[in-house]
This record gives structure tokens, sequence and C-alpha cells, in this order.
């Protein structure tokens, strides 16, 4: 068999498992927590909450909310979805006896981690899409109708046109952007992460509780490398104290993934513009991650014993 | 290889692996912090006043969420005007979420607008208690608002509603000196057409402050004419500068002629000098006005018994009118 014959095996292999891993996940109806979703959008969209608004930004900061409820709620399931399904995957192949079925087959067990765990970034990316499209929509819809409004307002007040072109991008600013898709895109990188490393942690873990308590902790912890690292980096060695702080702070650094760059999407809900390269960076590391820890699952995973 | 050898090889590798990609984190980390992309760190009292549950969700990847739920609750302290509570709040939303304008712009408005009045016309407190409750409130709007403009220097519409703060004319005696308030007003409009992005008529609204700063009456001329010839300003204000600094300027001219090359029409002269005349509380400059007066009065044969200059003039704001004990 030639070089290109076994790639293209492989990876009809890897299809065939992340198509039932999918399907398998479906069957565990988590897409109904898209009516959950749809009903914060229609909540942050259509019933007036408790805030303010003056003449001239009347509006504006509906645009922001729809922004934050949405890509929390995305930031949230993503997180969820992709530790749990994660985390539930081996042992409920082990339990339902389907992995003693595929391993008994010449299928390679890099090729039945990396196959489960896109079956699980697949569901991930499905809910995530269809979530950024009712988003995108509802912001759509809304952004329009604010623009009406402040037009109306600027018009009504005779502001010069070089005013109400700026109010005008103001407003398109918080409305449905590419950085928007951008920050969407964000969520799923991290969760990208987030199931890699929970795919790991179930390789040798003994409970499915065990991996989601871990990873959760992982989760939370991630989001203070950043700070881990930068003291670290900045502590003076020479003191007894620093030493220890630096060897444990040098060790997060080096063990924990840093989630806090993913917080670039906090900066999009505030109408900031993130650069196409800023994205490719983060994807980059998304990607080093989550060949690394297939790898380092693979590796735990191979000589396992069942 | 043993169970034991492979985690042990597990673990270096997964230490080698966070030394590779420890230097490029690090660097794309200071590129988005120094991009404004990624907020500040919290501050320790901010995770205090938010909690350990909202911490956790802040810091989660959820900050603006947290923010948004925040701000919902400070509506509620504000319905039940309890102003220190909404204060706090809006210090957590602002740690929380830094680059939303509209939370420096509402937090200030809430202290320095909604605060200030309510110690304005509560009638159960003493006089006294009102009188710095309104100041107090109206100084933290102001302390807020700069505090907004240092965390958004590019944000050109924080910077104007300083200026409109500091020029308003219910708030200013707040400021203490009125003068150095209309100056600091100046330039923070100023401030706001210098980020580039700010809206033309800031510039407009700069030259009304700088206009009721006594002395700059020259260098006020100058920048209304330059206004009104290259933006085609018109306004009542623009139009009242102009024929008020220009008789400043020269008191021996002849101030009909002045009022011909300065309004479209007698009628309309007569309609923005009276409502200069009368808008006390402004402090704009009157110099030649009650001249322009009587003259269209004359011309417009209005009845002497209904002359605007025989009206009574309201004062000017002044806090110890509006906090007297019986009021």
């Amino acid at each position: 068999m030639n070089p290109l014959s076994q790639t293209l095996s492989h990876a009809s292999r890897i299809g065939v498992i992340a198509r039932h891993a999918f399907t398998q996940l479906v069957r565990m109806k988590v897409f109904y927590f898209l009516a959950f979703f749809a009903v914060i959008l229609i909540a942050s969209n259509f019933f007036n909450l408790p805030q303010h608004e003056g003449p001239e930004s009347a509006g504006i900061n509906i645009l922001r909310s729809i922004k934050s409820w949405s890509l929390g709620a995305m930031t949230l399931f993503s997180v969820v979805l992709s530790i749990v399904a994660t985390a539930l995957l081996l042992p409920k192949d082990v339990e339902d006896r389907t992995l003693y079925t595929i391993l008994a087959k010449p299928v390679p067990r890099l090729d039945y981690l990396a196959g489960k765990l896109l079956g699980v970034l697949l569901l991930v990316f499905v809910s995530l899409a269809m979530m950024d499209v009712l988003m995108t929509g509802i912001l759509h819809l809304r952004t329009n109708m604010v623009l009406a409004d402040q037009m109306a307002m600027a018009e009504a007040r005779s502001w010069p046109a070089a005013d109400i072109a700026l109010l005008k991008s103001d407003i398109l600013a918080q409305g449905p952007t590419a950085s928007l898709q951008g920050a969407v895109f964000s969520v799923f990188l991290r969760a990208t992460i987030i199931a890699s490393m929970a795919m790991l942690i179930s390789t040798f873990s003994s409970s499915t509780l065990f991996t989601t308590i871990i990873s959760f902790l992982i989760y939370f912890i991630g989001h203070f490398q950043a700070d881990a690292r930068a003291a670290y980096l900045t502590q003076e060695a020479g003191t007894s104290d620093s030493f220890w702080m630096r060897g444990i702070s040098l060790l997060i650094s080096l063990v924990l993934p840093d989630f806090q760059l993913f917080n670039v999407i906090d900066a999009v809900i505030e109408g900031q513009v993130m650069p196409l390269m800023i994205l490719g960076k983060l994807t980059l590391i998304g990607l080093f991650y989550f060949v690394f820890y297939v790898i380092a699952s693979w590796f735990v995973f191979a000589r396992k014993e069942f | 290889m043993t169970q034991g050898k492979r985690y042990a090889a597990l673990a270096l590798a997964i230490l080698g692996m966070g030394a590779v990609r420890m230097p490029f984190e690090q660097a794309l980390s200071k590129e988005l912090f120094a991009a404004g992309l990624l907020p500040p760190k919290l501050e320790v009292k901010t995770s205090e006043r938010i909690g350990q549950t909202f911490s956790a969700v802040s810091l989660g990847g959820l900050r603006t969420l947290v923010a948004t739920f925040l701000n919902l609750r400070a509506f509620s302290y504000f319905t039940e005007q309890r102003w220190a509570e909404v204060g706090d709040t809006f210090d957590t939303i602002v740690d929380l979420s830094p680059r939303t304008r509209y939370y420096w712009d509402t937090g200030s408005w809430h202290q320095a607008y909604n605060a200030a009045s309510h110690y304005l016309y509560e009638s159960k407190l003493p006089a006294l208690r009102r009188k710095l409750g309104w100041r107090e409130s109206i100084l933290k709007g102001r302390s807020f608002l700069e505090r907004g403009i240092r965390n958004n220097p590019g944000d050109p519409v924080l910077r104007e509603r300083l200026g409109f703060l500091l020029a308003d004319p219910n708030k200013i005696a707040a400021f203490g000196d009125v003068g150095k308030a209309y100056g600091d007003s100046y330039d923070a409009y100023m401030s706001a057409v210098e980020t580039g992005s700010g809206r033309g008529m800031a510039e407009r609204f700069a030259l009304y402050s700088l206009a009721r700063i006594p002395g700059r009456e020259k260098e006020t001329l100058a920048m209304a004419q330059r206004l009104h010839k290259e933006q085609g300003a018109n306004t009542t204000t623009m139009l009242s500068l102009l024929y008020t600094l220009g008789y400043h300027q020269d008191p021996t001219q002849s101030v009909a002629a002045l009022i011909d090359s300065v309004f479209p029409s007698h009628e309309v002269a007569y309609d923005v000098l009276t409502g200069l005349w009368l808008r006390t509380r402004d402090r704009f400059p009157v110099h030649g006005v009650a001249q322009g007066i009587a003259l269209l009065e004359v011309e417009l044969k209005v009845p002497a018994e209904k002359s605007i200059l025989k009206k009574d003039l309201p004062s000017p704001m002044n806090p110890d009118d509006y906090f007297q004990p019986n009021r």
C-alpha cells in the first residue's frame, strides 16, 4: 500500500469513528440546549431588560448585551460539552463493549482516539455554528432597528453628515462583524484544547467523574496560567521563598494551557476589532495543543489493556 | 516500557511541550495586552467585591457576561436610590469590562446627574447634608469619567461627556472655580477632537466653553469665525458669540453694522439676542447685547413696556440658592 493510500485509509477510518461518535452524542439529545440558547437570545433581544439608555445611545447597549449573553452561553456550552462528552466517550465504549469490537479489528488506536475526539469537536462545531447563525440573525435584525432609530434621531437634531457617519460606524461595530465570527471561532478553539486535554486525562483516569472534575479544575486554573508565567518570569531568584514560588509558577506555566489568551472574546464583545493575524496565532496554538494531546493520549492508550 | 516509565516519559513530554510553547504564549499575551485585546488583571478588591462564584465565572472567560449581570443589579440599586451601592457596582463593572464606553458613561451619569438631583430635591435631608451630597456626587461622576478616559484614551465620546459635565450650568458650581471648569471643559472637548474620531460638533462645543473663560475673547472670536466659515455653523449660540465677541473686540463700532454683518435678518437678531440676554445661567458673554436689543426694539417697534431689558433676569446657578434650609 502506498503512503497516499495509507493516509486515505487512516482518514477514512477516523472519519467513520468521528461520525459514529457524533451520532452517539446527538442521540444523547445535547441539541436541546439550543432551545435554551434561543430563549436566552429572545430574552436579551425582545424583553426590555432594566438598564439605562440615553437618547444618543438608545439600543446600542442592547447589541452588546446580545453578544455578551450569546458568547457567554456559547462558552459555557462548549466547555461543558467538550469536557463531559469527551470524559464519557471512552468509559461508555468500554461499558457497551464497543471498544473491544473496534480494537479487535485492524484499527490503530491513534485512529480510534482521533476519531472519537473529532466526533466531539464536530458536535461542538455544529452546535456553535447553529448558535452563531441564531445570534448573527438576531443581531442583524436588532442592529438594523437601532440604526434606523439612531439615524432618525441624528437627522431630527440636524447632525452634520460626518457625525452621522461616525454614529453609523459606531453602531455597526456593535453588530454582526467579522471579528464576532472570529470570537465564535476562538470559543471553538478553546473548546478544542479543553476536549483534547480531557481526552488525555480520560486515557489514564479511573472514572468519568474524575476526568470531568480534573478537566474543569484545569480549565479554571488555566485562566491563571498567564499570571503564574508572569510571576515566574518577573520573580527574582535568590531567597528560598522565591525558589519555591518560582518552581510552582514554572510548573503551572509548563503543564497547564493558557486559556486567558482566548479572553479576546471580551474585547470583541466590547466592539473591538480582532485582527486576522491574532486569530491565526490562536488557531496555531489550538492546533498545537490538539496534536500534542492526541499523540500523548495515544502514547498512554496504546499499551492500555482492557 | 513499564507503565511507570511511560507516565514519566509523558510527564517529561508535557514539560518539554510547555517549554516550547512558553515563549510563544508569552509573546502573544504581551501583544494582546498591548493591542487592548486582553483586559487588565482583576484587582484583588474587585474579586472580593464580586465574590468567589462570580470571580470564578469571570475568570473563566465570562467577564463581560458578569459585567452585564452587574449592570442589571446596578439598575435595581438606582431604582432604590442606593447611591453608594450604585457607585460600588459600577466600580466593579468597569474593572471587569474597562473598554466598554457605556459603563463609564452610565456610571458617571448616575453619580453626577441622578444622585446629584436626588440630593438637590431630597427635602427630608438637612440643607448642609444635601449640599455636600450634591457636590460629592458631581465630583464622583467627574472622577469616574476621568478614570474612563485614562482607560480608553482613544475614545472621543467620554471626553465629550466630560466636557459637557464641566460646562453644565446646573453642575458647574460644584467645581468651585467656574472659569477653571470652563477651561477644563474646553480642554476635554478639544482632546475629543484631537483623537481624530470625534464628532465635528465637539469643536463647536469646545468653542462654547472657551467663550465663557474670561480674558480669552480674542482667541474665541478667531475660533468662532473659523468654524462659522469652515463648518457653516449657524446655530443660535454661534451667531450670538460672533456678535458679542465682535462687539468686545471694538466697542466703538456701529452696532447696526455689526448686527447686519452677523445675522440674516433683524427679526432673527432680536430673537437670538433676547434669548442670550435671558440665558444668564449659561454665563455666555453679553458684550453689546443690551445696545443691540435697544436698537432692534426701536426698529421692530417693540412697546417700551414690553422691552426685554426691563424684565428681571434669573440669577445664575448658585448652590447657596438651592440649599436654603427652607427649600
